[in-house]
């Protein structure tokens, strides 16, 4: 009852304590056997570690995306003064500071690039600035697309991040010692100013990163559509991460069924949000029918790709989406949890359906002016059937098994102190939340 | 529909012992009043222990928890707007299937007749549509809303149910009800008032007052009436015209373009341009720029112009445009060097089809020793299955294109002795 606000039991357990060793400790093993598996693969392959490359963006795209709902969740819950999520806030809040290690992470494909290595993004490769197959690349997107400038924002996003994820978890770990209702006053405050911040921010990372990688593809709605598949990792992730710690003994009377409920709404939301974002994309593009646009779906819808397709169709949207409709798949902790964990498998083959077809690029034959025929990248999504395939790759799901590592790593690390936000004044109003 | 009866009032004083009042019919129910939510929480929870039913709680605002208090279930009515949702998805996809695809078929931008993807979109309105009208008519049914009347609209106390009052009605006909022993166990539960409500006994309250058959049958009879009229107009031939909201909009003092008039010898609307006048801005007198010709003194036949028109002012941003318009308009089949691969006749040769752009840059061909005048007027008029471009290529950017054709074949067949001397090395 709304009225009788409960204060946290006295025997709560509320801190992390041993958790986040544990935690740490098997994210290091699963990043450690993962990334020494994938290095393996990746030698052994022989396409210049082409596929290495591309399975480590789309296993690392996966976590950041998962931080980055994180982020948006914490400020979303000062921006509008939440009071129900204030018990998993602190949860949300360790979910978004791992983004230094995310970005430590990322290095690993931009060092490379600034290094010269041109086979992840096309924009990058010596052939892509051959006036013969690509004049308006270079004449038009060359001074945003190119190996300095780009980790110049690489950096620059990563630093914005990070310094709103580090503004927000401090503020409220002082909070938790001094008990000042006017930090949670301030952080509202701020709120609103910097989530148009992060908007910016989300779309323009997930155009550099992902859409980049066909550089004559563009779509605007991109961005919100990463976003949403973004929000639907963290809700997830946020489900998992809430039952890890009550499986540990903490905080076992403080989140209770009426909040994993509303998580599994948000859950529902965001599903919903994403295909209707990606259907928006879908649409505009199939009906216009304008050759360079339409290829990303050719590609997509008429090759081995079909089937992913189909799979990201029914299994990101369909099926959850129907059986997330009722109240009770999302009280019922098992089918929530089973929801969480299917869910953040399509956000990553999602990202995969995404990523992984740009991997083919295709070879365009240039006549030079001694009559020689040169034979040079054209890059990907051509228009050329015959490069439609998936090629699965084990080190594809060993990458993203070792990102996921990488991720538990840092969940670990951040995993300190108190589980809950001990003093902030919603507290008591979050711990008797109830759903009518 | 409340007929009230100014001399009642006096018998409606919130005293339960008014028994013998002439008035007052059967006993309906006790009406009981707690101070705090929280209280009529507490007391629902002892009258649905005590294994009443037929009870219902009245608060100004929603009480949380009270429908678990009582012994509520949750409703049916999620399922319903399901069934709804998926009703509406099915009859935004049968109408769209039914009104272009098969009752009149239409084409739109190429696609089938009937597809999936255009349709999404009518079928996620017409599914919020039906899941919202379930939920909201949904909603009244199953709270058998609207309710204009109840026994408790007797009692003062009731009013205050939308104010200040939380209040519990047990109603008489459940099997557990005696008025005393009830009475008795809401004063338990912590009622700080219990009152007792009789139906109204004259058997005029019982009726429906004249003046609401009056409107219900005088609406009905008026909404039959546009229907009457269509029903007549179809059914009827009239030789009356069209009744004109805007007259003078529909009958307008004009001659429509290509309709008869018969005030002229030919019975024809249009007249054409007058002998002797031009249309203002219509003259171009300079052959040479406007049509490619020049014309010699003495000779009858204009000759293709073999230089630009003077007029033309030659210089890169000329030729920058003349590169811009045809790498709008003629690329596409002449290709972006000029040697006839554009994307069309490359599509159709991969088709297995036979289409040949002309090469412009062929220095044999006949592009390269055609006079630039005749250039100009292919580009204008067009040229065998070449449509003319004059309606979208104003006539200095066809110069432009000409210019720009010329530079192409220049640029096609350099030779060393096009580049400078001194970068001449640099060329191997």
């Amino acid at each position: 009852m709304s009225n009788a606000e409960k204060t946290l039991h006295p025997d709560e357990k509320f801190k992390a304590g041993k958790l986040s060793g544990a935690v740490t400790k098997t994210g290091a093993g699963l990043a450690a056997v993962g990334f020494v598996i994938s290095l393996a693969l990746g030698a052994g392959a022989g396409d210049h570690w082409k596929r290495f490359f591309y399975a480590y963006l789309t296993g690392w795209s996966f976590i950041l995306s998962i931080a980055i709902g994180g982020l948006f969740f914490v400020m979303l819950h000062h921006l509008v003064k939440a009071r129900w999520s204030t018990v998993v806030r602190r949860l949300a809040e360790v979910v978004a500071s791992t983004f230094p290690i995310i970005f430590i992470t990322g290095l690993g494909f931009v060092i490379p690039l600034v290094a010269g290595y041109g086979d992840l993004y096309y924009w990058a490769h010596h052939d892509a600035h051959n006036h013969e197959i690509n004049h308006h690349l270079i004449s038009k997107l060359g001074w945003w697309l190119n190996p300095s400038y780009f980790s110049v924002r690489y950096v620059l996003y990563f630093a914005i991040y990070f310094g709103m994820a580090r503004y927000f978890v401090s503020k409220s770990r002082l909070q938790d010692e001094t008990g000042d209702p006017e930090l949670s006053t301030r952080l509202r405050v701020l709120s609103a100013p910097l989530m148009i911040v992060f908007a910016f921010t989300t779309v323009f990372i997930s155009f550099d990163l992902l859409m980049s990688l066909a550089p004559k593809w563009y779509s605007t709605i991109f961005g919100v559509n990463f976003f949403g598949g973004a929000n639907i990792a963290f809700f997830a992730t946020l489900i998992l991460l809430s039952l890890v710690v009550q499986r540990s003994g903490r905080l076992t009377r403080a989140i209770t069924t009426e909040h994993y409920h509303d998580l599994g709404k948000w859950l529902f939301a965001w599903t919903f949000f994403w295909a209707y974002t990606a259907f928006s994309q879908f649409m505009l593009i199939w009906y216009a029918n304008i050759p360079e646009e339409t290829v990303f779906y050719q590609y997509r819808m008429f090759s081995e790709w079909q089937w992913v397709s189909i799979a990201v169709l029914v299994g990101h949207f369909a099926f959850p989406f129907v059986f997330l409709l009722s109240r009770w798949t999302k009280r019922i902790l098992p089918s929530l949890t089973f929801f969480a964990v299917w869910q953040l498998v399509f956000h990553w083959v999602d990202l995969y359906w995404n990523v992984m077809p740009n991997l083919f690029w295709d070879k365009a034959h240039v006549t030079g002016h001694d009559g020689k025929v040169v034979e040079l990248m054209a890059g990907p999504l051509m228009g050329n059937p015959s490069l439609h395939t998936v090629g699965f790759s084990p080190v594809d799901v060993t990458l993203w098994i070792a990102m996921i590592g990488v991720f538990l790593l840092s969940v670990g690390r951040a995993l300190n102190g108190n589980l809950i936000p001990v003093k902030d004044p919603q507290l008591p109003s979050s711990l008797s939340f109830e759903n009518y | 529909m409340d007929n009230h009866n100014p001399n009642e009032d006096a018998q409606r004083e919130p005293d339960p012992s008014n028994a013998e009042d002439a008035a007052n019919g059967d006993l309906y129910g006790v009406l009981a009043e707690f101070d705090t939510p929280g209280e009529l929480i507490d007391a629902a929870r002892k009258v649905r222990d005590a294994g009443f039913t037929e009870f219902d709680c009245y608060s100004p605002f929603p009480v949380h928890g009270i429908d678990d208090a009582m012994g509520i279930k949750r409703t049916v009515l999620p399922l319903l707007v399901f069934g709804g949702g998926c009703a509406g998805l099915l009859l935004g996809l049968l109408l769209q299937w039914w009104t272009n695809a098969y009752d009149w078929p239409w084409l739109i931008s190429g696609k089938p007749f009937w597809s999936v993807p255009a349709n999404i979109p009518i079928g996620f309105e017409t599914t919020i549509l039906l899941s919202v009208f379930t939920t909201f008519f949904g909603m009244w049914i199953l709270n058998r809303l609207p309710q204009v009347w109840h026994p408790f609209f007797r009692l003062d106390r009731f009013a205050r149910g939308t104010d200040d009052a939380f209040l519990l009605g047990i109603e008489a006909r459940d099997g557990k009800f005696q008025a005393a022993s009830t009475t008795e166990l809401l004063k338990g539960a912590g009622a700080i008032a219990v009152e007792e409500c009789y139906l109204d006994a004259r058997p005029e309250s019982k009726k429906l007052p004249a003046w609401v058959y009056g409107f219900i049958v005088s609406t009905g009879v008026l909404a039959l009436v546009p229907f009457a009229i269509i029903a007549k107009a179809r059914a009827s031939t009239s030789t009356e015209p069209h009744y004109h909201i805007f007259g003078d909009m529909d009958f307008q003092p004009k001659v429509k373009s290509d309709a008869t008039f018969p005030l002229f010898a030919d019975g024809r609307g249009n007249r054409g341009e007058l002998t002797g006048t031009i249309p203002r801005g219509g003259l171009n007198a300079d052959d040479v720029f406007y049509r490619g010709l020049v014309r010699t003194e003495g000779v009858v036949d204009a000759s293709w112009t073999t230089e630009l028109p003077p007029s033309l002012e030659v210089d890169m941003k000329l030729l920058e445009r003349g590169r811009q318009r045809y790498d709008i308009y003629c690329s596409p089949c002449h290709g972006y060097d000029g040697r006839g691969n554009g994307a069309i006749p490359r599509r159709v040769q991969a088709g297995g089809g036979a289409w040949v752009a002309r090469n412009l840059v062929d220095p044999q061909g006949a592009v390269a020793k055609m006079p630039n005048g005749q250039l100009f007027n292919t580009i204008s008029n067009g040229f065998n299955t070449m449509m003319g471009y004059a309606a979208q290529i104003p006539h200095l950017d066809r110069w432009a294109v000409v210019l720009y054709v010329r530079a192409l074949q220049r640029a096609q067949n350099a030779g060393p002795q096009d580049v400078p001397a001194d970068c001449r090395n640099e060329v191997r």
